[in-house]
């Protein structure tokens, strides 16, 4: 048979889901537990739940070690397993201003309102790759003194960098006073001109790679609709998640999770625009994941900036989905021998078309 | 506090009938209904991820899915076939989770679900068929920016797609578009024909069943109600050719008037893409 190679139905199919799951389950080495896998690849499980939309640690472990850790597999599974649910409940608004911080860097001042928090982070940490493996339990020891002046149960109030340019009037207002609904993406599609919520929620949920890499395009390939910006406020810290009592009708903190926040202070410097002031951009997504809130909020900014003079905007909404991409790009191994027979018909009738409008002098 | 948790989930279920939920699977019929209201026009929809990847048939799968009953009977092919890798997965996760009945013969079905043909057998009122559409937006070959789209759409300015259809032929001597012929639904919009070969498009126009087309992955879904016309866009003196194959004959069932796929190398090369229509041909 013509298809045969990737032809053979049901059996085939089974047969492929046999040889994933034995291969990965019945591997010799120690079988892998959900609490290695969050307490050991906490980035991993972060990144997979940002992407996925969805704050499960033990969820998110799960489909990691399912997918063989194939990200873009986990993050659908997660997103499969959503779709299953109903959605029974929205929890209140928080304010961002109630993160209980475990990291802050704020590059645009030395001294902030509130403290520098380095907390846990590689960014000055030499990538010499360790192949010997700790077995004893490290403990935290820094080189001489405390990290900080003052120990960390006292944090002073951490001033947003927002409110501080705002307070130096060197800010533009763009402070809305409605209190619209944000747009849901997850219920009805954004296309361009779609609200600023729209474009923040789909950032949120991009791909990683997609985002820094829409970020990267801007910077240095054919676009160039941003610029550098400078950081007013990176931070990562655990949210409370809040809903109405279903009887008290009383807001209930009922968990957390853990988000990284980003303020981006963009310097504007358009024809139309008021070069005594600053702008700002904004990034958050689930989880510590840096680099996509801040590329999130640089695209935040110049997409704003941009206002639909170029593409840009169709461009973070329609092309940072990973399930999107990933599952457009492998649908290409799906039989298409319909459509190629049909190409090539049109090839022999253009050619049939040339012979019978070519003139008829016999060629040597 | 874990205890207000789980009232408010409620008790653990297993998976749904027919995996969405209930209130993804009412929104998703609310835009077919809209869809069959305005036939060829786009409706947006809050698409869901699916146990299978957007690309690869997701679109079709909710349809089906939101629009299946306990008394429905399912048939779905890819490329015509029953047995291809995708139409078996497909059909797997609608049965299984719902527990119908299954056919590849197109009179037993209520539901077909198809990517890139059209069952041979003429279908009837009693049927539905879903196709699955990977780019629902036919003009994005002469336009990519997507609010100039819907400027199009809107006032039925289709002048960009006539004059990329002369330049077409006047370059090439013929009209090139080969699967996903643009067709003018309704005398109104301008509709992508999924990837179906043009052997298939004169079988939608004024047919009497309905046709649901899903674009999972771009969160579209589209309609042909039963007797509507849809007209492949050509040229009064350019006739709308469907695929030439110049008397050849399935090798397998002798047959010359469906639409034929080839194995290249073999001496008789031709065989019928709908798998059912040829085996049911050769038995009697």
């Amino acid at each position: 048979m013509g298809y045969a190679a990737a032809r053979g139905g049901l059996a085939a199919i089974e047969f492929a889901e046999n040889l994933v799951q034995e291969l990965r389950d019945g591997h010799p080495s120690s079988p892998l537990e959900t609490d290695q896998v969050t307490g050991r690849l906490r980035l991993l499980v972060d990144r997979v739940m940002g992407e996925a939309g969805l704050w499960a640690p033990e969820l998110a472990a799960q489909a990691l070690r399912q997918a063989e850790g194939d990200v873009i597999e986990a993050v659908h599974l997660l997103r499969a397993f959503k779709s299953t649910l109903p959605r029974i409940g929205i929890s209140e608004v928080v304010d961002a201003d109630d993160m209980i911080p475990e990291r802050r860097i704020v590059p645009a001042f030395r001294e902030p309102g509130g403290p520098q928090i380095l907390g846990r982070s590689t960014d000055y940490t030499a990538r010499m790759l360790s192949t010997t493996r700790r077995e004893t339990k490290p403990k935290v020891q820094p080189a001489s003194g405390t990290p900080a002046d003052e120990p960390l149960d006292v944090i002073p109030p951490m001033q947003r960098m927002s409110d501080v340019l705002r307070d130096m009037q060197l800010l533009v207002d763009r402070r809305r006073t409605d209190d619209s609904e944000p747009f849901d993406i997850t219920r009805m599609p954004a296309k361009p001109p779609a609200p600023r919520s729209a474009r923040l929620s789909t950032m949120a949920r991009a791909e990683t790679g997609a985002l820094v890499g829409q970020w990267y395009r801007n910077i240095l390939g054919p676009d160039g609709y941003l610029h550098e910006v400078t950081l007013g406020e990176v931070r990562h810290g655990a949210m409370p998640i809040t809903v109405t009592h279903p009887v008290t009708r009383n807001p209930v903190k009922i968990g957390e999770y853990r988000v990284t926040e980003v303020e981006a202070i963009e310097d504007l410097d358009g024809i139309d625009e008021d070069r005594a002031l600053f702008d700002i951009g904004y990034g958050l997504c689930f989880g510590q994941n840096e680099r996509k809130a801040i590329a999130m909020a640089n695209l935040d900014i110049a997409c704003h900036r941009d206002d639909q003079r170029s593409e840009l905007e169709q461009s973070i909404l329609m092309t940072t989905d990973g399930l999107d991409s990933s599952g457009f790009l492998e649908h290409l191994k799906l039989p298409h021998y319909v459509t190629f027979r049909s190409m090539i018909e049109r090839k022999i009738a253009v050619r049939q078309a040339r012979l019978q409008s070519a003139p008829t002098e016999s060629k040597p | 506090m874990s205890s207000t948790v789980d009232e408010i989930a409620g008790p653990p279920q297993s998976v749904p009938f027919a995996l969405l939920d209930e209130e993804s699977k009412r929104e998703i019929r609310r835009a077919l209904l809209q869809a069959v209201c305005i036939p060829g026009f786009q409706v947006p929809f809050g698409s869901r991820e699916m146990p299978v990847a957007r690309g690869w048939g997701s679109g079709g799968l909710q349809i089906s899915l939101a629009i299946v009953g306990v008394n429905d009977t399912i048939k779905v092919i890819d490329q015509g076939d029953d047995e291809g890798v995708n139409a078996v997965n497909l059909r797997r996760l609608i049965t299984s989770s719902t527990g119908i009945e299954e056919t590849s013969e197109t009179d037993e079905a209520t539901i077909v679900q198809s990517r890139h043909r059209i069952p041979e057998d003429a279908m009837t009122s009693d049927h539905i068929l879903v196709l699955q559409v990977p780019v629902p937006e036919p003009l994005r070959g002469i336009e990519r920016n997507m609010k100039e789209l819907e400027r199009m759409h809107a006032e039925g300015d289709y002048s960009k797609m006539w004059v990329s259809l002369y330049e077409d032929k006047v370059r090439n001597g013929v009209i090139t578009q080969t699967t996903g012929y643009p067709c003018l639904v309704a005398q109104r919009y301008v509709m992508a024909t999924t990837p179906i070969p043009r052997w298939d498009i004169p079988r939608l126009h004024q047919a009497e069943f309905l046709t649901l087309f899903g674009a999972g992955r771009e969160k579209r879904v589209y309609a042909i109600p039963p007797f509507t016309d849809v007209e492949p866009l050509t040229f009064e003196d350019v006739p709308f050719e469907v695929e030439a194959s110049n008397g050849a004959k399935c090798r397998l069932c002798g047959s010359e008037e469906t639409f034929l796929v080839e194995t290249p190398g073999s001496e008789s090369r031709w065989s019928c893409s709908d798998t059912a229509w040829c085996r049911r041909k050769r038995t009697k």
